[in-house]
């Protein structure tokens, strides 16, 4: 790799990272690496000063917390795959770890890294949209919550101010009649998502959606939601033609693009498919339903 | 220049079929790492141990950083190109374009087919990514900003990437520095008897024909293109350590380009990591590297970077094919016909012997007998790279078994034949051989039926059959699809009146020299880049001579050592240099007879070898025995007289043929109605390459290759847009897959020997990459073609995979297929439409 020269700070507290993103001009954090040093290999970026966040231990967190799961800025892909937490209760976060880029990249990557990505194919994104998460972010004029659907503007940008370091993404622990579940159509592994879909669903104990939240990967300029297969689900109860339609929703609601991995009308149809599929396993992790898949 | 007629015909005692079974140790007696033996990897244990020594390991005194400055553009003329700002960086030794290689004549380069490509852009860019200029400097970051800073003012013109509208009369010309070309064709071939042919199909009972793409590859070695050159001003020499498959060819050629003598240059290809045909041409990096080190005397380096190897280096495949075949009702081949568009890229430097413009793309009748074939094939200019290397294959093999293959599934379908019976119907019969096919090729030895029956057994055929009748009977969510590929391959070249490499036959060579002690240094013309040679060719050796394997050292890669030859590509180190090995070492046998009969104090007549013991003993008398240790030391303490002293020997082999690998591979795919997701079931491989040196090893080539092979259908292309941008140039858009792409692989073999190779061997680190392909899109073909399909173009997408189940009716939505149940018992059904 023949990176552009930039200057190298290594913070060990979150203060003093906060006052040199304050001091230094335009400076770029740098936590896992996965998406930054790629970047600065094709020297597509080309930062005069990095902040590297590594040595900051109080970020290297994920737990639950005042009714959140909490990941701190250090919390890798692979904290996450590796959590009997998660295991236990976060049915889309345990899909999505094994399924992001290869175990290398999981091993440094973070959840928020990715998160501040803001890349359209990033999966944890859409978890973050259909959670109805938020991030934390500390900035020179000290903490603020930004909602994921506040987040992201458009491809790899987003509401974060220049200086402000994400210390943590989190979303509500979940209700009673709650499951969640995400689906990703990928060609191997370590490749980006051709669509991926996360799907959460509360159920009451009658069997109907009181709340569902579903995040789309890769088929818009941002991780989107599916606002209108969402509103579809809300006070119905699951069936193959209820998911049907809100796949079909959903699909309509995107805005894939045509590239080598595939058309933009075959991802369409993909977000309909993952749906239905996402929304099935939610369904049932939710404990109200069985699936039945014939034969 | 060719070997003793006696010796080459000489498979000896090892040559016999064997069932598949167990065979370690048959054919070697004394058990100590001869033929057929699973040595373990002598070269590992550096490799493993971080001592490999890859070009960029090497460091030199003073040694400057090469990095080049290359185009954004496809087609465009350079109006002007500024280093000062490039210059003016601190640590910045020199900036070169064309204009200061025409000083020492080293602009252009001739190709390996004769063309001639700029070394820096002299005047028009042709692709994208191509070499404009250079910068040296004192380490590798500062030449890469350097090279930011070289200004290059750009009069872009139109460009063509696509073959067939690069042939189309209003296409920009793309070679207009050349006087009689009007056009951008570059060549047409033929082959066959197209007048036979013809009449055959006109008379046929059935015809089929499918068009179908073999799409443009990369072979991705991990270690990319690189050297060091270093100009030792002082004895006038020229050392260039470098990625080379073919380190001898490379001096030639590097002395014909340079002007510099050839025994005043001196080629080094250390450990490489990987060629796969890549390191076969030579590029202009090596030649800046070199014309740098000779302007400025002092060690140049230069190291490709990922996306520079991608988009610049030897591209493999990019056949546009149509294939015909002509048949009786019973499905009974009687004709083959075929036409290509070949897309050659800005130059026509394709790696292939000279007389060979399709390398061998001829031997696309296959295991089968046909009696009458034609082809034909053009050649075309593009705006994209040069290339058609031989990726892990011999010279166009893999095109013409992935047309056969498809096409003989295409067949099958049609008439509603198993796709197994339809090849045992039109096979090559095992009693026929030497075969001679209608476009010319001499098969040298062949069983494909029992090669085929052993795979049908290995993967369960007949349950996979139920199998998939039954998901089709219950519409199942999930298709089963299975393919055969039985393919044959042609590799080895020579004989060198007919394959040469620049005007230098296709021979290879090895140098034994046993020592005092009795152990002895192997020197080889091939190059190895992970095949295995420093034990394989050891073992071949160790099998002759009744040596241990581990008193063996293979050297090889060091034009300044080793004798002359070719290289490794195209399967050739066993069959031809690993034929000289063996000549070298009953060269060295036959002599070793009179020291033995001296030391024994018996006549030379009466001496025998026994490959049994691995000793040589007097008749009737064996325990009057001496092995070759004990003779080296008479040849050197205690010489006869009647000889000259010491035991070495030089074999060049000229092959008077070249052998015909084959096997049959039959796969199991799952297809993902709802998504075009397709997943490996069932993966078998039955390869038979003649008598076996080390079975591990073949298992590793055929592993690896087989994972090339997935690649290929499912995964790998290097595409480009309108405007001549590679789109697929590095590994987050060329997608090489991964072990988690690679199911489990069943391997089985047979044994049908050379019956004209020293050791009855032939090459098989090529068989999988060539054979695999057609077995995997014949199963995904499969699992479709009970609705219509008849063909998919690689690489299979999940989306190129579920336009086709959409198209002939298969796809579904995951909705028919599942409900759901309360707990309450309540339940929703499947919805119904
Ligand atoms: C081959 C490959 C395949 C991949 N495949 C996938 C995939 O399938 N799915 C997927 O989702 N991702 C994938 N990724 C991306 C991966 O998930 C990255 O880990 C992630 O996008 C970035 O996390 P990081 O910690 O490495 O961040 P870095 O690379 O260190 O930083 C990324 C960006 O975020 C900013 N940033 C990082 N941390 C903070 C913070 N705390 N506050 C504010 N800004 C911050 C940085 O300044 C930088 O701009 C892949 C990457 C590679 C190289």
């Amino acid at each position: 790799m023949k990176a552009a020269a930039f200057e190298h700070h290594e913070p060990t507290t979150v203060d003093k990272a906060v006052s040199l993103l304050e001091s230094l001009d335009s400076p770029t954090i740098l936590a896992g690496g996965q998406s930054l040093v790629p970047m600065l290999r094709f020297r597509l970026a080309r930062p005069d000063t990095v902040v590297d966040i590594n040595g900051i231990d109080s970020l290297d967190y994920l737990h639950e917390e005042d009714g959140y799961l909490k990941l701190g800025a250090l919390a890798r892909h692979a904290d996450v795959e590796d959590s009997d937490l998660i295991d236990e209760k976060y049915g889309s976060f345990a899909d999505t770890a094994p399924l992001v880029a290869d175990p290398q990249i999981r091993n440094r990557g973070t959840i928020v890294g990715s998160i501040a990505q803001a890349d359209p194919k990033g999966d944890w994104g859409s978890v973050l949209l259909a959670h109805d998460g938020e991030v934390v972010a500390q900035g020179p004029d000290g903490e603020r919550v930004i909602p994921a659907d506040e987040l992201f503007l458009l491809p790899y940008d987003t509401s974060l101010g220049e200086n402000e370091l994400v210390t943590e993404a989190r979303v509500p622990v979940p209700e009673a009649g709650e499951g969640s579940a995400y689906h990703k159509l990928k060609r191997k592994t370590g490749d980006y998502a051709m669509a991926g879909v996360a799907a959460r669903l509360v159920l009451d104990d009658d069997g109907r959606i009181t709340d569902a939240g579903i995040g789309m990967t890769a088929v818009d300029i941002t991780n989107a939601r599916a606002r209108e297969a969402e509103a579809h689900l809300e006070g119905e109860r699951p069936s193959a033609d209820l998911f049907e339609a809100a796949g079909e929703l959903a699909a309509e609601e995107s805005n894939p693009e045509s590239d080598e991995h595939g058309d933009a009308s075959y991802k369409e149809r993909m977000i309909d498919v993952l749906t239905q599929r996402a929304l099935g396993d939610a369904a049932e992790r939710a404990g109200v339903v069985k699936r039945r898949v014939t034969p | 220049m060719s070997s003793e007629p006696d010796l080459t015909a000489e498979p000896e005692e090892h040559q016999h079929a064997d069932d598949g079974g167990p065979q370690p140790e048959k054919h070697c007696g004394h058990g100590r790492g001869g033929m057929g033996e699973e040595v373990t990897r002598k070269e590992d244990k550096r490799f493993i141990t971080g001592r490999g020594n890859y070009v960029d390991d090497i460091k030199k005194p003073g040694m400057l950083h090469c990095e080049i400055v290359r185009s954004p553009h496809a087609h465009a003329r350079i109006e002007d190109i500024d280093g000062s700002r490039a210059m003016a960086l601190d640590g910045v030794v020199a900036v070169l374009t064309a204009d200061d290689l025409l000083e020492h004549d080293l602009a252009t380069m001739p190709t390996l087919m004769d063309d001639t490509q700029d070394v820096l852009v002299n005047d028009k860019v042709k692709f994208q990514s191509q070499e404009v200029a250079a910068v040296i400097a004192e380490d590798r970051y500062t030449a890469k900003d350097a090279a930011e800073k070289v200004e290059v003012e750009y009069d872009v013109l139109e460009p063509v990437v696509d073959a067939e509208e690069a042939l189309e009369d209003d296409a920009p010309l793309i070679r207009d520095e050349l006087d009689d070309q009007e056009d951008n064709h570059i060549f047409d071939w033929e082959t066959g008897d197209k007048e036979a042919t013809q009449e055959v199909f006109d008379e046929a009972a059935v015809t089929v024909e499918e068009q179908m793409e073999y799409q443009r590859l990369h072979p991705a070695p991990i270690e990319t293109c690189g050297a060091v050159a270093d100009w030792d001003p002082g004895k006038d020499k020229m050392t260039v350590h470098m990625t080379s498959q073919a380190p001898h060819a490379h001096r030639t050629l590097f002395s014909q380009v340079s002007g510099i003598p050839e025994h005043k240059v001196r080629i080094v290809s250390p450990d490489v990591g990987g060629g796969f045909g890549n390191k076969v041409p030579i590029y202009p990096g090596y030649v800046v590297a070199a014309a740098a080190s000779y302007v400025l005397e002092q060690p140049v380096k230069w190291i490709e970077e990922r996306s520079e190897n991608i988009q610049t280096t030897g591209f493999a495949r990019d056949y546009d094919m149509t294939g015909e075949i002509a048949a009786t009702e019973d499905g009974v081949i009687q004709g083959v016909k075929v036409d290509v568009l070949a897309n050659h890229g800005a130059y026509n430097a394709a790696a292939q012997p000279s007389k060979f413009p399709a390398g061998f793309f001829n031997i696309f009748t296959g295991s089968y007998d046909v009696d009458a074939a034609y082809g034909s094939l053009t050649g075309a200019f593009t705006n994209t790279a040069p290339g058609g290397v031989a990726y892990r294959c011999s010279f166009r093999v893999t095109e013409a078994v992935y047309l056969i293959e498809r096409m003989v599934k295409v067949l099958a379908d049609e008439l509603d034949v198993d796709p197994a019976e339809i090849r045992r119907r039109n096979f090559i019969p095992s009693d026929a051989f030497p075969y001679e096919s209608a476009t010319g090729w001499n098969y040298d030895s062949g069983d494909y039926e029992k090669a085929l029956d052993k795979a049908l057994e290995m993967a369960d055929y007949e349950h996979y059959r139920e199998e998939q009748q039954r998901r089709i009977a219950e519409d199942a969510d999930k298709l089963i699809g299975i393919g055969i590929s039985s393919f044959t391959e042609v590799v080895g070249a020579g004989p060198g009146k007919q394959c040469d490499i620049a005007g230098i036959e296709m021979f290879d060579s090895a140098d034994l020299r046993v020592n005092p002690t009795g152990n002895a240094v192997l020197r080889i013309g091939v190059q190895t880049q992970g095949q295995g040679h420093e034990t394989t060719f050891a073992q071949i050796v160790a099998e002759e001579l009744g040596m241990d394997v581990d008193d063996i050292t293979v050297e090889h890669g060091d034009t300044d050592t080793e004798p002359y030859g070719l290289g490794t590509y195209g399967s050739r180190s066993t069959p031809v240099a690993g034929a000289a090995a063996a000549v070298a070492a009953r060269k060295v046998r036959d002599k070793a007879k009179s020291i033995a009969a001296n030391e024994l104090e018996a006549a030379e007549e009466d001496i025998e070898w026994d490959r049994e013991s691995g000793e040589f003993h007097v008749a009737g008398a064996p325990d009057r025995s001496i092995t070759i240790t004990e003779i080296a030391a008479g040849a050197y303490m205690n010489s006869p007289g009647n000889e000259e002293p010491g035991l070495e020997a030089v074999n060049y082999y000229d092959p008077p043929e070249m052998t015909y690998p084959f096997g049959s591979y039959i796969v199991v795919v799952e297809v993902d109605r709802e998504t075009g997701e397709v997943d490996f079931e069932k993966f078998v491989a039955v390869d038979d390459c003649g008598n076996r040196i080390n079975p591990m090893i073949i298992e590793g080539q055929i592993h690896g290759g087989l994972a090339q092979g997935i690649g290929t259908a499912m995964l790998e292309h290097v595409t480009y847009d309108d405007n001549g941008n590679v789109t697929g140039g590095d590994f987050m858009n060329y997608l090489l897959p991964t072990a988690n792409e690679i199911p489990n692989f069943e391997t089985g073999h047979t044994v049908t020997p050379s019956p004209h190779h020293p050791i009855g061997a032939k090459g098989v680190g090529e068989s999988p990459t060539v054979g695999s392909p057609p077995a995997i899109v014949n199963a995904v073909v499969d699992a479709m073609s009970h609705a219509g399909t008849s063909h998919v173009e690689m690489p299979m997408t999940p989306d190129t995979v579920w336009e086709e189940l959409d198209e002939v009716g298969l796809s579904i939505s995951p909705s028919e297929n599942v409900s759901f149940e309360f707990d309450d018992g309540a339940s929703e059904e499947p919805a119904d439409d």
